[in-house]
C-alpha cells in the first residue's frame, strides 16, 4: 500500500496540529483528571502499578508462610491464620497479580505496538480497572473484619459451604474475586476488538507482532475460560446466601461439580498467564538476537493449538478424586499433547538466538532465567500428567514446587524481562544496570534455592497446605533453606520494583529506541504523547522500524493519516480483520466519571449484599441500571458525518455506518462469553442429573404443559418482532423502531410471566432439591437476559426517536436485533432443558 | 459446506483444533454417560472408535484443503501471500490436531471404559 501523505506541511501548521492533538487527548489536569482518565496509557500503567502492589501484598503473605514452615512445630501463625494466608497468597497471585498485570501490559502496549491511538473502548478499560481495584480491596477488607477466606485459593466445597465455613470469609472471596474478574472479561472484549480491527494500515495477519497474536489467543481463552469460574462462584454464593443446593450430596448436589467448574477455568488460567508472557519473550528475543524471529508461523501455530489444548487438561487437577481410569487417561493424554506446541515455541526462540548475534543486556538476562526455570517446570508438569506418578505426589510439596516453577518461570521472569525492556519507553530513562543485574541474581538464586528443595520435601512426603510437619520426616533442613532463600527472592523482587520506580525520576535519560528494536511502539517520541502517533504509520514489514528508517520521524509529523485534528474529537483508524486495509474512522470517547461511578455503585451494591442488606442491593441495582443507561446514551453522535477525510486522498465512513464496527464485534465477543457462561450452567444441570437416581425427584416436574408452550410462543414473537426492525427502519427511519422493539419488549414481559408460572407450578421451592435449584437458576439466568434485551430494545427505540439511530447509523439497531436473536436462541435451549428433558429422562 | 471455515480466515486456522475439542468432549461425555447411566461399555467402546474416524477425516480434509490453498496462492500479491500464510497455519494446526486426536484415542484402545 502506498502511503498517502501531503506534500509538506508548514512547520507552524504542524506545531498547531500537534498542540491540538495534545489538547484533545490529554487527561484533565489535577486529581479530577486522574479520576476521570480513560486513556490506554494511563489505565495500562495503573493496572501494572496496582498489580505490583498486590504482588508485594501476596509476597508478604508468603514470607509468613515460609517462616511458619521454617522449622517443625513453629508458632509464627496459628492454623487458622495460616489457612487464611495460604488462601490469600494464592488468590492474590492468581487473580490480583498475574492476570491483571498482563492485561496492563497489553493495554499499555498494544495500541502503541499496532500503530493506533487508543483502545477501541477507553471507558470500558477504565471501568475494568476500577472494578479490579475495588474487587481486590474488597477481598482484603475481609481481614479488617477478621473474616478472611481460609478455604484455599480453589475454595473446595463442602469445606466452603455454609455448614463448614459459617463466617463471611468465603463470601468475601466469592464476591471480591468475581468483582475483580469483571476486569478480565472487559479486557478480553477490548483486546480482541483492538487486535482484530484497530491495527495500522498494512499490518496484515502475517505482520502482527507475536505479542498481539499471544494476546489474541489469550483474550479468547479468557472469554471461554473465566465464565465457568464466574458461574461456580455465583452458584456457591446463592447456595450460601439463599439456601439453594448445588454441592450438597444430601439434597441431590455434588461437590465434584465445584471442582469441575473451578478447574475448567483453573487450568486454562495457567496458559492465560503463560501465553502473554510467551508473547513478551518473542518480542524480546528478536530484539536482543538482533534478527527477525525464526519460525513466526510455527509460533502462531503453537499459540493457537495451546489455546485449544489447555482446555483439555482440567481434570488433571482431579486425578485423585476417584474418576474412572479412561477419563483420567483422556486428560493425561491432553496434558502431554500440550507439551508439543510449548516445545515448538521454545525451540523457535532458541533457534532465533542461535541464528542471531545475541546481546546480553538485562532483559535478555531475565530471559535466560526464564528458559532454565520454565523448562524445569514444564518437565515436572509432564511428570504429574502421568496418573500413577500424580497419585504419588498429589497434595505434596512436589506440586507446590512444580506450580511455582511454571508460574514464576513462565510468568515472572518474562514479565521482568518485559518490564526492563519497555521501561525506557514508558519512562524515557534507562534503569540502573548494576541494581538490575544484582536484583536478577538475587531473584534467580533465591527462587531456585527456595523451590528446588521442595521437589525433594514433597517426594519425602511433606504435604501441602498443612501448617506444620513432623520432625521425623527429616525435611527440616531443606525447609530452613527454602525459607532463607525465600527472603532472598523477596528482597530481589523488591529491588526490581524499587529500581523500576526510581527509573522514572532518577534514571539516566535514554535515547529513543535504546535497544534498536524493530516494532512500532519504539517509533514513539519521549515523553510518549497521549495520542501516540501524530499521523498513523503505514506498515509493510513485521519489523517496520528495521525496514523503514524514516518511519519513526514521519509518525511525528501531523501530515499523514488522521493527522488533521480539526474535528476536535478523539479518532483512531479501523482496518480490515485479515488484511489491515483502512475501513473506518473510529471516534472514541474522552475522559469521563462514568467508569468510576459505576464501579463504586457495584462496590456499594456488593457491600450491602455481603451485609445481608438485600433491599440496599436492590436499590443500588436500580441506580446502576440508570448509570449504565446514561453511559450508553453518551456514546454515538447524531451529528457525525457519514464519512470523514482520514488523510490525503482517503475518505472513510465513521464507525456507526460500518459493517465491521467495533461495537458490533464487542457484541459478538460478549455473546461468546455469555454463551460460555450458559454452557457451563447447562453442563451443571446435566452433571447433577448424571449423579442423581431420580430426576426430577417426585413430586417435582417442570414438564411441557400448555403454559410452557405459550411461553415459548411469546419468545418467538420477541424474535420475529426484533428481526423485522431493520426492514421497518429502512422504510421509516429511526422513529419506526419503536413499534417492533416495543412489541418485542411486551412479548418479553409476557414470556417472563408465563415462564415463571410454569416453573413455579412444576418445581416448587428452589431449596428442596438440587433439581429445583438448578431449574430455577437456569430459568432465572435466562430471565435476566430477556430483561436486558427488553431494556436494550427500548433504549434503542428511544435513541431512534432522537435521531441517534437511523438508516445512516444502523449499528445500534443491529445490536438490539442480534441480542434478541441470541436471547431467543438461548431461551429455546433453556426451555428444552427445563421442560422437555424431564419428559425424556 | 463450500464456504465453511476457509483456510484463509482466522476461524479456518482454528477449525482443525475445534474438531479435536469436539471429539474430546464427545468421547469424555460418552464415557461419563456410559458409566453413570449403565450403558453397554462394549457399544460405547465401538462408538468411540467409530467417532474417531470422521474426526480424523474432517481434520485430514481441512489439512489437505489448506495445502491446496497454500500451493495455489503462491503468487506475489499481498492478498495471496496472506492467504498462503493462513493456509500454512491451518495445515500445521491440522497435523497437530490429528496427533492430539490420536493421543486421545490411544487410551480407549488400552483401558476398560469403566473402572
Amino acid at each position: 500500500m502506498s502511503e498517502a501523505r501531503m506534500d509538506t506541511l508548514p512547520p507552524e501548521e504542524n506545531r498547531r496540529r500537534l498542540e491540538a492533538l495534545a489538547r484533545i487527548w490529554d487527561n484533565a489536569p489535577g486529581w479530577r483528571g486522574q479520576l476521570t482518565a480513560v486513556n490506554h496509557g494511563t489505565v495500562g500503567l495503573r493496572f501494572i502499578a496496582t498489580g505490583f502492589a498486590f504482588l508485594l501484598a501476596g509476597g508478604a503473605l508468603s514470607m509468613f508462610i515460609r517462616l511458619q514452615l521454617a522449622w517443625p512445630g513453629n508458632q509464627v501463625l496459628d492454623p487458622e491464620r495460616y489457612a487464611q494466608f495460604v488462601t490469600l497468597h494464592g488468590t492474590t497471585m492468581m487473580f490480583l497479580f498475574a492476570v491483571p498485570i498482563m492485561e496492563g501490559f497489553a493495554m499499555y502496549l498494544l495500541p502503541k505496538m499496532l500503530g493506533a491511538r487508543d483502545l477501541p473502548f477507553p471507558r470500558l478499560g477504565a471501568f475494568g480497572y476500577w472494578c479490579y481495584l475495588f474487587g481486590g480491596l474488597f477481598l482484603y477488607s475481609g481481614l479488617l473484619f477478621g473474616e478472611a477466606p481460609d478455604g484455599g485459593w480453589f475454595m473446595y466445597v463442602p469445606l466452603t459451604d455454609a455448614t463448614y465455613s459459617p463466617g463471611r470469609g468465603v463470601d468475601f472471596w466469592l464476591i471480591g474475586v468475581t468483582f475483580a474478574e469483571i476486569a478480565a472479561v472487559t479486557a478480553a472484549v477490548e483486546l480482541i476488538v483492538m487486535i482484530l480491527l484497530c491495527r495500522a494500515p498494512g499490518m496484515d495477519i502475517r505482520r502482527m507482532p507475536l505479542f498481539a497474536w499471544a494476546m489474541l489467543v489469550t483474550a479468547f481463552m479468557i472469554a471461554f475460560g473465566f465464565p465457568p469460574l464466574i458461574l461456580g462462584s455465583i452458584l456457591l454464593e446463592i447456595q450460601r446466601a439463599f439456601g439453594f443446593v448445588f454441592f450438597d450430596v444430601a439434597r441431590g448436589g455434588d461437590p465434584l461439580l465445584w471442582q469441575h467448574l473451578f478447574w475448567l477455568f483453573g487450568h486454562p488460567e495457567v496458559y492465560i498467564i503463560f501465553l502473554p508472557a510467551a508473547g513478551v519473550v518473542s518480542m524480546v528475543v528478536a530484539t536482543f538476537a538482533r534478527r527477525p524471529i525464526v519460525g513466526y508461523l510455527w509460533i502462531v501455530l503453537a499459540l493457537v493449538t495451546t489455546g485449544f489444548l489447555s482446555f483439555g487438561l482440567w481434570v488433571h487437577h482431579m486425578f485423585a478424586v476417584g474418576i474412572p481410569l479412561l477419563a483420567l487417561a483422556f486428560f493425561s493424554a491432553a496434558s502431554m499433547a500440550v507439551a508439543i506446541p510449548t516445545g515448538i515455541q521454545v525451540f523457535a526462540w532458541l533457534a532465533t538466538l542461535w541464528a542471531g548475534r545475541p546481546w546480553l543486556r538485562v532483559p535478555m538476562l531475565y530471559l535466560v532465567g526464564f528458559f532454565i526455570t520454565f523448562v524445569g517446570g514444564g518437565l515436572t508438569g509432564v511428570m504429574v500428567a502421568l496418573v500413577p506418578f500424580d497419585w504419588q505426589v498429589h497434595d505434596t510439596h512436589f506440586v507446590v514446587a512444580h506450580l511455582h516453577y511454571v508460574l514464576i518461570g513462565g510468568l515472572m521472569f518474562p514479565m521482568f524481562a518485559g518490564l526492563y525492556y519497555w521501561l525506557p519507553l514508558a519512562s524515557g530513562r534507562m534503569p540502573s544496570e548494576s541494581l538490575s543485574r544484582t536484583a536478577f541474581w538475587m531473584v534467580f538464586t533465591g527462587f531456585h534455592l527456595t523451590f528446588l528443595p521442595m521437589h525433594l520435601t514433597g517426594l519425602l512426603g511433606m504435604t501441602r497446605r498443612a501448617y506444620s510437619y513432623p520432625e521425623q520426616l527429616g525435611v527440616h533442613w531443606l525447609n530452613l533453606l527454602s525459607t532463607a532463600a525465600g527472603f532472598v527472592l523477596a528482597a530481589g523482587t523488591i529491588a526490581i520494583l524499587v529500581d523500576a520506580a526510581l527509573c522514572f525520576r532518577h534514571g539516566r535519560p535514554g535515547r529513543r529506541n535504546p535497544w534498536r528494536a524493530g516494532t512500532l511502539e519504539w517509533a514513539l517520541s519521549h515523553p510518549v504523547p497521549a495520542y501516540n502517533f501524530a499521523s498513523l504509520p503505514v506498515v509493510a514489514d513485521r519489523y517496520p522500524l528495521w525496514r523503514d528508517r524514516g518511519l519513526a520521524a514521519r509518525t511525528m509529523e501531523a501530515d499523514g493519516l488522521l493527522g488533521d485534528p480539526s474535528s476536535g474529537r478523539r479518532e483512531s483508524l479501523g482496518t480490515s480483520i485479515l488484511g489491515g486495509v483502512p475501513e473506518q474512522v473510529i471516534r472514541l470517547s474522552g475522559s469521563s466519571w462514568q467508569p468510576l461511578l459505576c464501579a463504586l455503585t457495584i462496590a456499594v451494591l456488593l457491600a450491602c449484599f455481603i451485609a445481608g442488606f438485600y433491599l440496599g442491593s436492590a436499590l443500588m441495582l436500580v441506580v446502576l441500571l440508570g448509570q449504565f443507561c446514561t453511559w450508553a446514551w453518551t456514546t454515538g453522535d447524531r451529528h457525525a458525518p457519514a464519512t470523514v477525510q482520514a488523510g490525503p486522498r482517503l475518505e472513510l465512513p465513521v464507525q456507526y455506518a460500518c459493517r465491521n464496527a467495533p461495537g458490533w464485534w464487542a457484541l459478538v465477543v460478549s455473546l461468546l462469553i455469555d454463551g460460555s457462561l450458559f454452557a457451563s450452567l447447562v453442563f451443571a444441570y446435566f452433571y447433577l442429573w448424571l449423579g442423581t437416581d431420580a430426576w426430577p425427584p417426585a413430586p417435582m416436574h417442570a414438564g411441557a404443559g400448555a403454559g410452557a408452550w405459550a411461553a415459548l410462543a411469546l419468545l418467538g414473537v420477541c424474535w420475529i418482532a426484533s428481526a423485522t426492525s431493520a426492514r421497518l427502519m429502512r422504510r421509516g427511519g429511526g422513529r419506526a423502531l419503536a413499534l417492533p422493539l416495543g412489541v418485542a419488549a411486551l412479548a418479553g414481559a409476557g414470556f417472563l410471566w408465563m415462564q415463571w408460572r410454569a416453573v413455579a407450578s412444576g418445581t416448587g421451592a428452589p431449596g428442596e432439591h438440587a433439581y429445583a435449584s438448578v431449574v430455577w437458576t437456569l430459568a432465572g439466568f435466562h430471565a435476566v437476559h430477556v430483561a436486558v434485551a427488553m431494556v436494550v430494545g427500548l433504549f434503542v427505540a428511544a435513541r431512534g426517536q432522537r435521531g441517534y439511530v437511523g438508516v445512516e447509523r444502523p449499528l445500534e439497531q443491529r445490536i438490539a436485533a442480534a441480542l434478541w436473536a441470541y436471547v431467543a436462541a438461548q431461551g429455546v435451549m433453556a426451555w428444552g432443558v427445563i421442560h422437555l428433558f424431564p419428559e425424556w429422562a | 459446506m463450500a464456504g465453511f471455515a476457509r483456510p484463509s480466515t482466522l476461524v479456518g486456522i482454528a477449525a482443525p483444533m475445534a474438531v479435536w475439542a469436539l471429539h474430546f468432549v464427545v468421547l469424555y461425555s460418552l464415557q461419563g454417560l456410559t458409566c453413570g447411566e449403565g450403558w453397554n461399555p462394549r457399544s460405547s467402546f465401538w462408538a468411540m472408535v467409530a467417532l474417531t474416524i470422521p474426526a480424523l477425516a474432517v481434520i485430514a480434509w481441512l489439512g489437505l484443503r489448506a495445502l491446496r490453498t497454500a500451493r495455489a496462492a503462491a503468487s506475489g500479491e499481498p492478498a495471496a501471500r496472506r492467504a498462503r500464510f493462513a493456509a500454512q497455519a491451518t495445515g500445521l494446526c491440522a497435523v497437530l490436531a490429528a496427533v492430539a486426536v490420536l493421543f486421545t484415542v490411544v487410551p480407549v484402545l488400552l483401558l476398560p471404559v469403566c473402572s
